[in-house]
């Protein structure tokens, strides 16, 4: 009795999986797909990402839609699917999205490595796609066309200004601590040369892997060597790691560098007062008044979500979706047209002005946030800073 | 300087207090796998319940964890005991053979890691969270001490403390380390072998949800980041010897001394490889875990 | 019919499915069928040392990071079918160096041993690309998605094919021995080291070469992702859920999962992983042997 009942169920199960085709109306919305880490180990970083999408979408659904080739509005909806943290899988979403979804649009996913694996379908199925949370030298290699970054926080300039900023703070000494993934080891490739022309004393020169756990003899040795800078070349989990062991140890150097996780909301949340005067990567900040909609845009996703934006991450994905929302309007759907509109425009986005060479944004200058007080504010390059360096003096 | 470092109050501090970390972590895998066979990969995510149920309890209720604690601990054990109940009693009885249980019940919590995971990220979104409790540095000599530092050490070796105590002098406990050694025998004598395997779910249950809220006053955390917290279980319960509870709380210790003292010696750049070589290492001399006894077959 | 027969339908019928996939199907089947592929080769092979012998490898991840990495290190400097070759002669290798101690090492400490195993050996890679200032590796001009499809199948062929084998050989007799009691199988004459070493360095084999296979399926790779202990997990999982002796279990476990995941991903996309962790509860409570146990059962009462 029970084996007739298990073979029923088999055969519903059978049958239910051939009869679930997709019908798609190709008028009405426009579609726009893309993939998430909605599970697996790097889901903690995608909110950043993915709350910004969920903004644009309701902000361009309550103007009536995204105005397409200068004519009528059309509203917005999203498909997206979980990419389980696995670029491999990313890579079969975006082909299921263009060949079998057949949407009309398509949204970067997170990731230096998942827009790179990305590329290649782009290229293959000539459907341009605008990038964001990507920063890599290997960016460059990936042949311009259908894809492109908007970072200006490429390693080689990073290690470049980075320097150039410790020159102005007349930093003698500085220690190096690296964690081996790929963007904080790039970065270091550059730093580690542009440190020496400069003339700075490297005291002490340590990686480490990213489930380290405990940096307690390391930071001894930090204090020890008394620097004038750390540059902690350090992932968002170990940011908070290296920030709360330093503030145990009591490290008092005045320059205080740690690469990404600061432009976060989440790590002022697990260090408090100690992230005071920590420097950090990004670009974007809310106050420059010059920047359109830069202000409205952090305004509204603190309404919308409690929390402040990412100031690196969801200041790209907004910038992203900017480039797109314009270029649509002025050419349409036609991913040709798009491809060429993306590539020779300059636009206007809340990171000021966006022109693509190549892959790359030619005109965001590679600048540096530091936090004072409760947010991050830009201090470098002078061009777009919104305040000046202050020393770290506590914890 | 060097030797200075190597003598100093600080590492041996960190020592202590990432030594005991693991001892808690683990010491409710060394129950649950130790007695019953049962491969707990569910036991990293456990802990991350127990993370967020304190960071829940003092965001939205304003109770600390050092109180919450108590009711985190409650509420792991009976969520252990609604399991055993529920399910793995029935597999325990059902499936044949011990291969068989082991198996499956890599599958059952395999579902439940993943039901944990997703939950929890339905409710607080993937967001990693952390919150401030107890970080003033208290400084004894040259030695400074985060507070949150210490109360995870005293929690930890308190908790692990009377567990072991238990297990020493309570007739349960003795119970239960009679059918970690020999389950027939343990039967043949009269153990009653249902109480013992309902006792260790809600140990191990209990144990690993304050583990969780230690993690949560001093680290980040985020639902899909139980996993680690699962291999250094699993590591430390091989390392000492499976069962053993003593013995994995000498190998919890032992990985935290590894993590700051052999990290000293050589340097960061090794952390990984030193923890997992030694590991390896020591397995290949001794199969059975340091202080292992005949493995059940 | 029996159950040779049975067999025989069922993998002729796999066979032509895989054959067929390409032809009829967008580049998202395939992509479908190549995971379902790789699960199929991976799983064949981790069984012909596990199911057999009983020494449960949670490590197996290890074999498919070393294949990675060959391939991805000799990108465009060795002709491809070398490659993919040396990345199968690596694994054994390794495989060969390690298993005699490695499995003098028995029961649960042999299982979390070959986790620890594999994650020493990714924490090795990691550690000697960050000595040589390599963070991570693209690999440009990577050849089609029906070629690596093409290069799966023959891989899953190949370690199904291998398990087959091995079940009918005396070897494949011994290796059941020593798992029911290895001092007796000892005393009978049956060269339990050897025996065991070579189950371990056959398994390695075809994970090496998938490994190769899907580094230049994701054109990117790093160490951290390539030596994956997710993937050591989902091999186990395929395992059980399949049960059974032969090679039926782990073909079915795979299909099982592929499909029902795949499935659930594409309808339900935003609740599939909860369905997905009821579904695997719900399996293990009604089925505590397996399909392929389930399957025999009803085999046998039809009879």
């Amino acid at each position: 009795m029970t084996r007739r009942r298990d073979m029923i169920f088999a055969a519903a199960f059978a049958a239910a999986l051939f009869a679930g085709s997709v019908a798609q109306a190709q008028s009405g919305p426009i579609r726009l797909g893309f993939s998430m880490s909605r599970t697996g180990f790097l889901a903690q970083a995608m909110p950043d990402q993915v709350n910004v999408y969920e903004l644009w979408k309701e902000q361009v659904n309550a103007r009536g839609g995204l105005v397409v080739a200068g004519g009528a509005r059309r509203p917005i909806e999203f498909v997206d699917y979980d990419n389980q943290s696995k670029p491999d899988v990313s890579v079969r979403i975006y082909e299921k999205l263009i060949t079998d979804d057949k949407v009309d649009l398509l949204l970067a996913p997170w990731g230096t490595p998942f827009h790179i694996a990305v590329a290649p379908i782009l290229e293959k199925y000539k459907f341009p796609m605008v990038g964001n949370t990507a920063a890599s030298v290997a960016v460059r290699q990936v042949k311009a066309g259908y894809i492109w970054f908007p970072t200006s926080a490429i390693p080689d300039r990073l290690g470049v200004e980075l320097v150039a900023l410790l020159k102005t703070q007349n930093v003698k000494t500085a220690v190096l601590l690296c964690n081996v993934l790929p963007f904080s080891k790039e970065i270091k490739t550059f730093l580690e040369p542009e440190l020496k022309k400069a003339g700075i004393e490297i005291k002490l020169n340590t990686e480490y892997p990213p489930d380290v756990k405990d940096m307690t003899s390391m930071l001894t040795q930090v204090k020890q060597a008394n620097p004038d800078a750390v540059l902690a070349l350090a992932y968002p989990g170990d940011s908070v790691l290296y920030t709360k062991q330093a503030k145990e140890l009591g490290i008092a150097a005045p320059f205080q560098f740690v690469a990404i996780g600061p432009s976060g909301s989440s790590y002022t949340a697990a260090v408090g007062k100690s992230a005071n005067n920590i420097v950090t990567i990004g670009h974007w900040a809310p106050e420059r008044s010059e920047w359109p909609g830069a202000k409205a845009f952090n305004d509204d996703y603190v309404k919308r979500f409690k929390d402040q934006p990412d100031y690196l991450n969801s200041a790209l994905a907004w910038m992203s979706l900017e480039i797109l929302e314009q270029a649509v309007a002025k050419v349409g759907l036609d991913k040709e047209k798009l491809r060429e509109y993306i590539s020779q425009t300059t636009f206007d986005t809340i990171n000021g002005k966006v022109k693509f060479n190549g892959v790359e944004n030619a005109i965001t200058p590679t600048a540096f946030l530091q936090i004072q007080g409760d947010s991050p504010k830009l201090i470098w390059p002078p061009s777009i800073a919104t305040s000046t360096f202050r020393p770290k003096k506590d914890w | 300087m060097w030797l200075d470092t190597l003598l100093s109050g600080q590492l041996l501090f960190s020592a202590l207090v990432t030594g005991s970390l693991y001892a808690i972590v683990a010491v409710g895998l060394n129950l649950v796998y130790g007695t019953m066979r049962l491969l707990n990969v569910a036991h990293g995510d456990l802990v991350m319940g127990g993370a967020y149920l304190a960071y829940w309890s003092l965001t939205l209720l304003g109770v600390p964890p050092l109180l919450s604690l108590w009711m985190i601990g409650l509420g792991g054990a009976l969520i252990g005991l609604a399991l055993y109940r529920s399910m793995f009693r029935r597999l325990l009885i059902a499936s044949a053979d011990p291969g068989r249980v082991e198996a499956n019940s890599l599958l059952l919590f395999f579902g439940i890691s993943i039901l944990v995971q997703n939950t929890i990220a339905w409710f607080a979104t993937p967001t990693p969270r952390a919150y401030l409790y107890l970080d003033d540095v208290y400084k004894l000599g040259d030695t400074a001490m985060t507070g949150n530092r210490i109360a995870s050490l005293v929690t930890a070796a308190a908790t692990c403390a009377g567990i072991w105590l238990y297990l020493r002098h309570h007739v349960v406990g003795l119970a239960l380390r009679a059918v970690i050694d020999s389950p027939l025998a343990a039967r043949i004598v009269g153990v009653n072998v249902e109480q013992v395997h309902r006792t260790s779910f809600v140990l191990g249950f209990a144990s690993a949800s304050v583990a969780g809220v230690l993690v949560s006053m001093m680290e980040q955390f985020s639902p899909f980041v139980g996993f680690p917290f699962s291999i250094a279980a699993f590591i430390v319960c091989i390392l000492g010897g499976l069962g053993n509870i003593g013995a994995g709380f000498v190998a919890a210790l032992f990985l935290g001394v590894i993590e700051t003292y052999g990290i000293a010696l050589t340097s960061l750049n090794w952390r990984s490889v030193l923890l997992y070589g030694v590991f390896v290492a020591t397995l290949l001399a001794f199969p059975q875990g340091l202080f292992g006894r005949r493995v059940r077959s | 019919m029996n159950s040779t027969a049975f067999d025989a339908l069922l993998w002729t019928a796999l066979l032509v499915g895989f054959a067929a996939l390409p032809i009829f199907g967008g580049d998202y089947l395939v992509g479908i069928g190549l995971a379902a592929a790789m699960w199929l080769a991976l799983t064949q092979s981790w069984s012909v040392l596990s199911s057999l012998t009983g020494y449960v490898s949670l490590g197996h991840t290890v074999f498919y990071g070393l294949g990675s990495y060959v391939v991805v290190v000799t990108w465009q400097q060795t002709p491809l079918a070398i490659a993919l070759l040396g990345a199968g002669a690596a694994s054994a290798a390794f495989a060969l160096l390690v298993g005699l101690p490695v499995m003098r090492v028995r029961g649960p400490y042999f299982v979390i041993l070959t986790f620890g195993l594999a994650e020493l050996v990714k924490y090795s890679v990691l550690a000697l690309e960050a000595e040589m200032g390599v963070s991570s590796r693209l690999l440009f001009g990577a050849p089609d998605i029906r070629v690596i499809y093409g290069l799966m199948v023959a891989l899953a062929v190949a370690a199904t094919a291998l398990r087959i084998l091995v079940d009918v050989l005396p070897f494949g007799h011994g290796l059941r021995s020593l798992r029911e009691n290895e001092e007796a199988a000892e005393t009978v004459g049956v060269p339990v080291a050897r025996y065991k070493l070579f189950a371990f360095v056959l398994s390695a084999i075809v994970p090496g070469m998938v490994g190769g296979v899907m580094a230049m399926r994701s054109t990117f790779f790093e160490p951290i992702q390539a030596f994956d202990p997710t993937i050591s997990v989902n091999i186990i999982l395929m395992a059980v859920i399949g049960g059974g002796e032969s090679a039926r279990g782990p073909l079915l476990g795979v299909l099982f999962l592929v499909i029902l995941s795949e499935w659930l991903w594409a309808k339900a996309p935003q609740a599939y992983m909860i369905i997905l962790g009821l579904l695997l509860i719900v399996f293990v409570l009604k089925f505590p042997r397996g399909l392929a146990g389930w399957l025999a059962d009803w085999q046998r009462a039809r009879r």
